[in-house]
């Protein structure tokens, strides 16, 4: 195979291993919680800019990761805890908390972070040149696609070998019934959204490592997170999975061959899924 | 649902002395105020359109589009195209630009309208994002991030419309107009209609409403309004940019329209213009109004769903205001 075409599968799986942990956050989120959390590209662009912090601080790249999770995972905290369960059971005002949040957090990040794009620089060690398949390919972007799987492995044992997992799954079946055998639900919820706002936040170092952080840059991360879960399907992490894959390699490709409709190119298949088939891909609920 | 509470005469005549009195400051605005004043209310006027588009949508119908910008962006891309660098004569790429927006709202509803609630919102807002990503990235037709620049008003019959106070009272006169013909609509049958899919789209269907069409007919209506807002902000602003058409903007909209009180006919009109003030006021003193207004947002939300006339509501009907969390009215279960 030509070596270019190598090169453009390599960038798609990087691209579709950055998906992938952007929409696994959400659409676990939305199964369970309906919430669409439209502050996920908010979350994502202060994970990246705290990660930057930390990273020019103390030179740590893998601390820069954890703390980018962490401090995201925190805010998804306090916002679950003191916000979103005031409303909850309202699928529209959890929906305009968030938006108002993702609003108020794009803004104060101008203020603390430099205007232009910046990216988080990884360590050489953590970049080597990797020869395979005939192209040599920076390592760190191996790495990135290493991370991925691991986080999609570890994600599938919470859900299906975990007590937690197990509440979860029941949650996004039928909630009052899972609460009226006693599980905490909340807990549940709060323990979720936790989840995916520390996976949204380490999402952010990887991407402002792999690309660059930039004001304004939320809202796209936004819609790549909801075309990720409209075409896997809502809820379904699998579904988030394959569809990563996909939209990984159509970026790729589209930037190389029709530059000025890649970012059009993306929503299509998400167009024809919505008219074939409105759950997406592996969704399983009616919509 | 939003008739006033108290229907004494005197209260009627008040209310009707206030009218002309507004309607008297806002004719003879050019003559009194300062030309940025002017300026600031014919911002309001054409944001005012979009704001009306996406408040008659969440209001009447209980559809959260995030779709409603880019109609708003599409015309005012027909006239650059069109008039600026065609040099078709007014009014075609006017009437153009609407017949655009209105197929694509046609494509988008026909696809959107099979969903509801959060998934419709999803949905729209990808919508809005395709045309804002075409924008962006088509430098052969839409000139990418540049946009189009150079975009004036006609003039029509000898009346120079680039001219401020002139170009002010035809944004007044469209405005009024536009919120006259969207009351006639909301008060109609079909108006009706609309509020009856909102609070139950299943029993409709039960008694026989084409549900998907007339859910259609409401998203095409809106476009228009869009349409409208987008021509005047087109020839305002002289340009247009992917900027106008940003999911920053449509964002802002909807706050708009919930600040103002979504489930209230003029909400959308009183959350324009509190937006459009606070913008103004704010920025001489910090360039954080996003997270002000953001803000703001947040603890109508969670405190006053109805928005800023659910307030007046309260205080009108001698009650304490009740920062108590109540359902937001966009709410049904279905």
């Amino acid at each position: 195979m030509d070596t270019r075409i190598i090169l453009f599968i390599l960038n798609g799986l990087t691209q579709a291993a950055i998906l992938f942990v952007l929409g696994s956050g959400l659409t676990l989120a939305f199964g369970l919680m309906r919430v669409v959390n439209l502050s996920h590209g908010a979350f994502y662009l202060l994970g990246g800019y705290i990660g930057y912090s930390i990273l020019q601080a103390t030179g740590s790249w893998p601390l820069a990761l954890i703390g980018g999770g962490i401090a995201i995972a925190l805010l998804g905290f306090i916002f679950e805890r003191f916000m979103l369960s005031r409303v909850r059971g309202g699928d529209l005002p959890q929906t305009l908390l968030t938006v108002g949040l993702s609003m108020v957090i794009a803004d104060l990040a101008l203020e603390f972070w430099p205007r232009n794009s910046i990216t988080l620089n990884v360590p050489r060690e953590l970049n080597p040149p990797v020869m395979l398949f005939g192209v040599t390919y920076p390592g760190f972007r191996y790495l990135l696609m290493i991370l991925a799987v691991l986080i999609a492995v570890a994600l599938w044992l919470i859900l299906y070998r975990t007590k937690l997992g197990a509440a979860v799954r029941a949650g996004v079946d039928d909630r009052e019934t899972v609460s009226a055998l006693g599980v905490n639900i909340n807990l549940i919820y709060t323990a979720v959204f936790v989840l995916s706002a520390f996976l949204v936040g380490i999402a952010g170092v990887l991407g402002g490592s792999y690309l660059q952080l930039s004001p304004g840059g939320d809202t796209t991360i936004l819609t790549y997170s909801l075309v990720v879960v409209i075409l896997g399907g809502m809820g379904s992490l699998a579904g988030a999975f394959v569809s990563a894959l996909i939209l990984g390699q159509i970026i790729s490709f589209g930037t190389a061959f029709a530059p000025q409709y890649s970012y059009f190119l993306l929503f299509i298949p998400m167009a024809l899924m919505l008219a074939v088939r409105p759950q997406g891909l592996l969704g399983r609920q009616q919509l | 649902m939003n008739a006033p509470t108290q229907s004494t005469s005197t209260f009627k005549n008040v209310t009707r002395f206030a009218w002309i009195l507004l309607a008297a400051a806002l004719l003879l605005m050019p003559f009194y105020a300062a030309q940025y004043t002017v300026t600031t209310f014919i911002r309001i006027f054409y944001f005012g359109f979009l704001a009306l588009s996406m408040g008659f949508l969440i209001g009447q119908t209980g559809m959260v589009s995030l779709t409603q910008t880019a109609f708003f962006g599409v015309t005012g891309y027909v006239i650059g195209l069109l008039g600026v660098e065609r040099g078709v004569p007014f009014p075609l790429p006017e009437i153009l630009g609407i017949i655009i927006a209105l197929l694509f709202a046609l494509v988008f509803g026909l696809i959107a309208m099979r969903t509801y609630k959060i998934v419709f919102l999803m949905i729209t807002l990808a919508f809005g994002q395709i045309c804002w990503a075409f924008a962006i990235q088509n430098s052969s037709l839409l000139h990418g991030w540049a946009g189009i620049r150079g975009i004036r008003p006609p003039v029509v019959f000898g009346i120079d419309f680039s001219e401020q106070s002139t170009f002010y009272w035809t944004a007044l006169i469209l405005f009024a107009l536009g919120i006259y013909i969207l009351w006639r609509i909301v008060k109609s049958p079909f108006g009706l209609t609309l509020n009856g899919i909102r609070e139950n789209p299943r029993r409709m269907i039960a008694l026989g409403y084409p549900v998907y069409r007339i859910r259609v007919a409401a998203f095409l209506i809106a476009a228009v309004y869009a349409g409208i807002g987008g021509i005047l902000a087109a020839y305002n602003s002289g340009i247009v940019t992917p900027t106008a058409i940003q999911l920053s903007r449509t964002i802002w909209i909807l706050l708009v329209v919930i600040l103002g009180g979504s489930n209230h006919f003029w909400g959308p009109i009183v959350g324009i213009v509190v937006a459009v003030w606070l913008d103004v006021s704010i920025s001489q003193v910090t360039e954080r109004y996003n997270t002000i207004i953001g803000i703001i947002f947040v603890l109508v939300v969670l405190f006053s769903p109805n928005g800023i006339l659910g307030i007046l509501d309260e205080l009108r009907k001698g009650e304490k205001l009740a920062f108590i969390r109540k359902r937001l009215p966009l709410r049904h279960n279905s």
